[in-house]
């Protein structure tokens, strides 16, 4: 028997309840996830970032801005952001023209690609500090092999001189995550509808105009995902450089995860280094909808 | 939607900022405990550690069972020990009874440790005790001792100090280097010009028939363990951190002792790659054979003589007082938690480790105790023992124990780093570093 127009909203209540319930249900998890693990020490950075919490000064208070004075009273901050910055453009941009030609290239057929496409994800399978102490051997002037094998074709190159250490970390940096980028492209490519790449070849376009008015746009999306990972990874930089410079020389190659690190646990003053994260993140979030606006965006609306 | 998960995509990324700088709440204040049972200590791998678990090992076999007391060892990183264990003492965790300090962070460490009020310091080196004492009163024991040596290669300066051509060719150098004539000495007679002239005759860009590439290797990283090598410098030509609570890295003596480093770095006397040097770089150049001679820790002498581990400079490498007559004193030390919740237990491993009979040990296993008695009586142990002993009681130095020691120490090394090596003008760095300092000194 059909339900009665007067039983219709109830049943319709109950499973709009039941939907609710389900939906709480699935999701507890998550949000118990993100409540232990990206909540709660986010509060507790944040307080962190208006008390007096140092190893000398345990006592927590609350101190007001007085962090972020210091912080911004210190040049060390200014200094590193800045590098940060100009280290982070300069890696983001070789990793991704190299990883787009990279994934252009293993979208075609060619003998002992098998190969090469494991070799090249190699570096993004060492973790980052145990890369930094392999480079820090490889190239280390008096027992490397690199510098040996320089050595012997007439090439004396001083790796970590004042002049050469800035280039060497990017280079190291663009051999490391290049695969990253390359990855995520190539995985939009393999989803790239031919037929786009077909009718522009109809219409007589060559390779070069169908990359740059067909494939390009259409990978808008896939590019700005690889941009935005591959951005905030750069911006944390921390092990590979720590590793080999520790900053240095002086302050020439100190990033915002360096001077954090160095705040919080070699000078002792925690309540500084929430605030310099802290200031980080300010600075970030207005990035983040429009970064995710182009990621969830289909490329093909780009056209319309 | 889409704004709860921006929103939730932020503060993912925010929180791995974020986390690492958290303090944790207020924990108690410790307690005594039963004085048995288990007793959590940490150290640093390597030669210290290694030996320390060599005499844990002893203790829980033999004393510890009468005492009922089990330690347990942990080896953390040797790189991030102290990071580890700041984090764990902002968070006043009660989960290490004893932690592993120094000298040069004892000022720092101090709230969160307990006094040692029942420890006869009279057995060790007067400055490593020194060294960890603050407001008058012991934050730590003794456990190991590190101060620094000039280790050179005793086949080359033998043959440069009984060849008159060479000794000629030297002079010549000395002339172009000081301005004055010098003779070629033995090293262990070698002052801070000494120092300088032989780094320039034994590299190839001073003397191109020099049978070494470089002749020493600076450790210029931006690394706090450099400047204590480079205070060996400062102490050298007379100088100090401080006088009467003032800042004095403007003196000329400090001017000289950056100015040292500079020359040698810019006139190639050293590798390029010295900007980036510390104990293993250094360790690398003196096994290479490409280098001379080198200002370095006394923990490094025993691999230099090693055959295994440097088959091509072993049993040439010699030991030689610091040029200048100063050395760096530190002690590596342990200290208990103020948080502990077994703080009996703990002493009772503190006062085992006090004894000569544990230092006894540990040197047999391969570290360097604080206790000039124990160093002389296993002097067949490690060649460098008798030296160690002599150097200390005779040259050794421990900077002013202040509570932001460690903080000055990292904090010169981020200012004079690059004018080391050339990179910024000598006047600028120590005028930086000279107010930092006075900040830090308050």
């Amino acid at each position: 028997m059909p339900p009665t127009v007067a039983e219709r909203p109830r049943s319709s209540a109950t499973e709009r309840r039941k939907r609710t319930t389900a939906a709480v249900i699935l999701s507890l998890p998550l949000i118990l996830f993100a409540a232990v693990f990206v909540i709660y020490p986010l509060a507790s950075g944040a307080l962190t970032a208006f008390q007096s919490s140092t190893l000398l000064d345990q006592s927590n208070e609350p101190n007001g801005i007085d962090n972020f004075v210091s912080l911004f009273r210190s040049d060390g901050f200014a200094k590193a952001a800045g590098f940060t910055l100009g280290f982070s453009a300069a890696v983001v941009a070789i990793e991704m023209v190299l990883g787009f030609a990279l994934a252009l290239l293993m979208n075609r057929a060619f003998p002992g690609k098998k190969l090469f496409f494991t070799l090249l994800l190699l570096p993004i399978m060492v973790a980052p500090a145990l890369l930094g102490v392999m480079f820090r051997l490889l190239l280390n002037g008096d027992i490397g092999a690199l510098p040996a094998l320089l050595d012997s074709v007439g090439l004396s190159v001083s790796l970590f001189s004042p002049d050469s250490v800035v280039p060497l970390l990017v280079v190291l940096d663009v051999l490391q995550w290049t695969p990253f980028t390359f990855l995520i492209i190539y995985a939009g490519l393999q989803s790239f509808p031919k037929e786009l790449l077909e009718a522009s070849a109809m219409d007589g376009a060559g390779y070069l105009r169908s990359l740059t008015s067909v494939i390009v746009p259409v990978l808008k999306p896939v590019l700005f995902a690889a941009f935005f990972l591959r951005a905030i990874d750069a911006i944390r930089t921390f092990d590979v450089i720590y590793v080999l410079t520790a900053g240095g020389p002086g302050t020439s190659t100190t990033t915002l995860s360096i001077y954090i690190y160095k705040t919080a646990f070699e000078s002792g003053d925690f309540g500084k280094a929430a605030a310099a994260a802290l200031v980080v993140l300010v600075c970030l979030i207005p990035f983040v909808p429009f970064i995710v606006r182009r990621i969830s965006s289909t490329g093909m609306e780009a056209k319309k | 939607m889409r704004r709860k998960a921006m929103a939730l995509g932020a503060m993912v990324v925010s929180a791995a900022l974020l986390a690492g700088c958290s303090a944790g709440s207020n924990g108690s204040a410790g307690d005594e405990g039963s004085g048995e049972g288990t007793v959590k200590l940490v150290a640093w791998p390597g030669p210290e550690g290694d030996a320390m678990s060599k005499v844990v090992d002893a203790y829980n076999a033999g004393q510890g069972e009468d005492d009922g007391v089990d330690v347990e060892l942990t080896l953390l990183s040797r790189q991030d020990t102290f990071s580890k264990e700041a984090a764990l003492m902002a968070s006043k965790s009660s989960d290490v009874d004893i932690y592993f300090t120094a000298s040069y962070n004892i000022g720092q460490f101090a709230p969160s440790l307990e006094p040692l009020t029942d420890i006869d310091t009279s057995a060790y080196f007067p400055v490593a005790a020194e060294g960890l004492t603050y407001e008058d009163e012991l934050y730590a024991l003794p456990l190991d001792v590190s101060n620094h040596f000039l280790l050179y290669r005793k086949d080359l300066t033998d043959a440069l100090l009984s060849d008159p051509a060479a000794q000629a060719e030297y002079e010549t150098v000395s002339e172009s280097v000081l301005g004055e004539k010098r003779a070629p000495k033995d090293p262990a007679e070698w002052d801070l010009d000494d120092f300088k002239v032989a780094a320039a005759y034994f590299s190839k860009s001073e003397n191109p028939d020099s049978p070494t590439e470089y002749g020493t290797i600076l450790q210029a990283k931006n690394l706090l363990y450099n400047t204590m090598i480079w205070n060996d410098v400062l102490w050298g030509y007379g100088g100090n951190w401080e006088e009467d609570g003032q800042a004095a890295l403007t003196s000329d003596a400090a001017k000289k002792a950056v100015e040292l480093y500079a020359d040698i770095y810019k006139n190639g006397w050293t590798s390029p790659d010295s900007a980036q040097a510390e104990f293993p770089e250094t360790q690398a150049a003196l096994q290479s054979g490409d280098t001379a001679f080198a200002i370095q820790w006394s923990a490094a002498f025993a691999a230099l003589n090693d055959p295994a581990q440097s088959p091509d400079v072993a049993g040439k490498i010699a030991i030689a007082p610091v040029p200048g007559g100063k050395t760096h004193v530190h002690a590596l030390a342990v200290s208990l938690n103020k948080y502990s919740e077994n703080k009996a237990a703990a002493k009772k491993f503190l006062s085992f480790l006090a004894s000569t009979d544990a230092m006894t040990q540990y040197a047999q296993a391969g570290g360097i105790p604080p206790m000039p008695e124990v160093l002389e009586a296993q002097a067949a142990v490690n060649p460098a023992f008798a030296q160690v002993s002599e150097t200390i009681d005779e040259n050794g130095f421990s900077e002013p124990v202040f509570p932001k020691t460690f903080q000055a120490y990292s904090k010169l090394a981020e200012d004079l780093s690059g004018a080391w090596v050339g990179q910024t003008d000598v006047d600028d760095a120590l005028e930086t570093a000279n107010a930092n300092l006075q900040e830090l000194l308050g």
